[in-house]
């Protein structure tokens, strides 16, 4: 599989859009083409041959030496492989339909926006909004699979349609909110509002640190699904899959305030 | 399909004392689906299954053939507990679907903790859970991992799993057969159990029939205008009212019937069978082994017994 290196000489100045650079949509560009694509658009431009060392050929993966918060979009309708060995700023794995994103460093907020498939691996922290639709779109994270090793933000996997979200972290505030499907997993726990407003979908964590009145208790139960969804994580996600659910985790069901068919599990009774 | 014997034998062949006949087995095209049944326990999971496949035998009475296949270890099944993979046969993938319908929704997911899963790979696809799922009158919930989607449907022990589409095959085989002649009903049988648990253990196949043997075979048409009716030429107690195919020493015929997912696989059953039987039968009386067939004229798959012996 071609290689497309590109080393991180300068920060750009300003905000930089990647999306441009990732498999499936860089096409098969010259060494001599890339660096001369825009990154920063404005009256002065930044070109990638301003920030990066380019080599390599471009195609079926990327790989980006060094890493930026200003460097938004990276991995944006990937297809293929991309690799970042740094921070990446918002919007990484953008509506991805396949393929992987591997973030060695931070990811900015918006990560994973509208994904549609694929797997998104975040070893540090991720912002706010993982999943965010842009204006105009109706989902979130709609397919695929995101990890966060670290912690997460608030409002993660707003809307979400299908899909799973495993943080390993701790997670924000209203993680869920108007979720439509799909299943967060939070192993540190749930923070409050979670899954507020949400039709269905399944959030999944040891506790939950203030539950909303509009969810209802069901209480504990030993629920096959999760067998099944754990036999899926493992062979899908090796290590990274999340614990064992050893005990009948209680199950909330909610939020009545919206359709109510969602539920959170807690694990930790 | 229970056979419909009319070719008269020739030349017969001879093993362990036995003749078979030469003739062969005629079998017809027909879709099939199989699927997974999973219970706590491997008893709840057979009677699960046993349940769903009952009033299977034939197609023309009871609109599928249906059987076990096969059990299944708990690591092997997508829950993790003790399972049965089950066949289903049926003239065309939407009369198969129907069947479905109708047995997984009054026989396993009324059987308590069960569950249920596709158990065939095909790239046609039929509903599996188009019935089942609406038990849960609105209160059933879906979950898509990877390409497959579940429904998980609340009952009264707890959430029915159910996946929503199963595998279709429409190069399934259904009719292949072979018949059991002996001296008497206890011998017959006896060896015929013995093939039919030679058969249990290929893949792909069932036995539809009760225990996997039939005592009614029969031939095309009747006087009643019913579509099928006694193999007279096969009954022991006609034997000279009509032009029967028995000897003197001929007191009972049993046929065993086999359903396949590939005709490889039929073949390999008849082979399994026969093998038991020739082996079993002198001491138990069996005399003969012919096989069921149209004339060759109506099914795709002609099936020889001598190219299926020991």
């Amino acid at each position: 599989m071609s290689t497309l290196k590109l080393a991180l000489r300068a920060e750009p100045p300003q905000r930089a859009n990647l999306s441009q650079l990732s498999p499936g949509v860089i096409g098969s560009l010259s060494v001599s083409e890339i660096e001369k694509l825009v990154l920063v658009d404005s009256t002065s431009p930044v070109r990638v041959g301003d920030c990066f060392a380019v080599s390599g050929e471009a195609g079926g993966a990327l790989h980006i030496e060094g890493g930026s918060q200003r460097l938004d979009y990276v991995g944006a309708g990937n297809t293929g492989e991309v690799v970042v060995d740094g921070d990446v700023g918002s919007y990484a794995g953008r509506q991805m339909r396949s393929g992987s994103l591997e973030i060695r460093g931070n990811a900015g907020s918006a990560l994973a926006s509208n994904l549609r498939g694929g797997k998104i691996i975040v070893k540090g922290n991720a912002g706010d909004r993982i999943g965010h639709p842009l204006a105009g779109e109706k989902d979130g994270i709609a397919g695929g699979t995101v990890i966060v090793l670290g912690d997460v933000g608030d409002f993660a996997s707003e809307r979400m349609r299908r899909g799973t979200l495993i943080v390993k972290g701790r997670m924000g505030r209203s993680a869920g909110a108007r979720m439509m499907g799909g299943t967060i997993y939070g192993e540190q726990g749930l923070g409050d509002h979670a899954g507020v407003q949400m039709r269905r979908g399944t959030l999944i964590g040891p506790t939950l640190e203030q539950p909303l009145a509009t969810f209802a208790d069901c209480g504990t139960h030993d629920l096959l699904i999760l067998k099944i969804m754990e036999r899926y994580w493992r062979d899908k996600l090796g290590d990274l899959a999340p614990p064992v659910i050893s005990s009948a985790p209680r199950r909330l069901m909610g939020d009545m305030s919206s359709l109510g068919k969602g539920e959170i599990l807690l694990t930790a009774g | 399909m229970s056979d419909l014997s009319v070719e008269v034998a020739t030349a017969p062949m001879t093993r362990n004392g036995i003749s078979i006949d030469d003739t062969f087995a005629e079998a017809f095209g027909m879709s099939a689906t199989g699927i997974i049944i999973t219970a706590d326990t491997p008893k709840w999971a057979r009677q699960s299954a046993l349940t769903m496949t009952g009033f299977g035998t034939s197609v023309i009475g009871c609109g599928a053939e249906c059987g076990i296949d096969y059990e299944i270890a708990p690591e092997d099944t997508p829950d993790g507990r003790p399972g049965v993979r089950a066949l289903v046969f049926g003239f065309a993938p939407q009369l198969v679907e129907e069947q479905l319908k109708n047995r997984v929704g009054q026989c396993v997911l009324t059987s308590p903790g069960s569950a249920c899963f596709n158990g065939l790979e095909s790239s046609q696809k039929i509903s599996l859970s188009g019935g089942p799922r609406f038990f849960g009158d609105g209160w059933q919930t879906a979950r898509k991992l990877g390409d497959t989607r579940y429904w998980r449907v609340p009952v009264m022990d707890g959430e029915f799993v159910i996946e929503d589409k199963a595998g279709v095959v429409t190069d399934a085989v259904g009719g292949g057969n072979f018949l059991v002649v002996g001296e008497h009903r206890k011998g017959v049988l006896e060896a015929c159990e013995l093939a039919v648990e030679a058969i249990e253990n290929v893949p792909d196949v069932i036995a539809p029939f009760p225990g996997g043997i039939v005592r009614s075979g029969s031939k095309v048409g009747s006087k009643y205008g019913a579509p099928a009716s006694t193999n007279d030429a096969f009954c022991p107690v006609l034997r000279g009212a009509v032009d029967s195919q028995l000897g003197p020493d001929d007191k009972c015929v049993l046929e065993i019937v086999i359903d396949g997912l590939t005709s490889d696989a039929v073949a390999n059953a008849m082979k399994a069978g026969l093998a038991a039987v020739l082996e079993a039968g002198p001491s138990r009386g069996v005399r003969r082994i012919s096989a069921g067939n149209y004339g060759g004229n109506l099914g795709q798959h002609h099936y020889h017994l001598k190219d299926y012996l020991p």
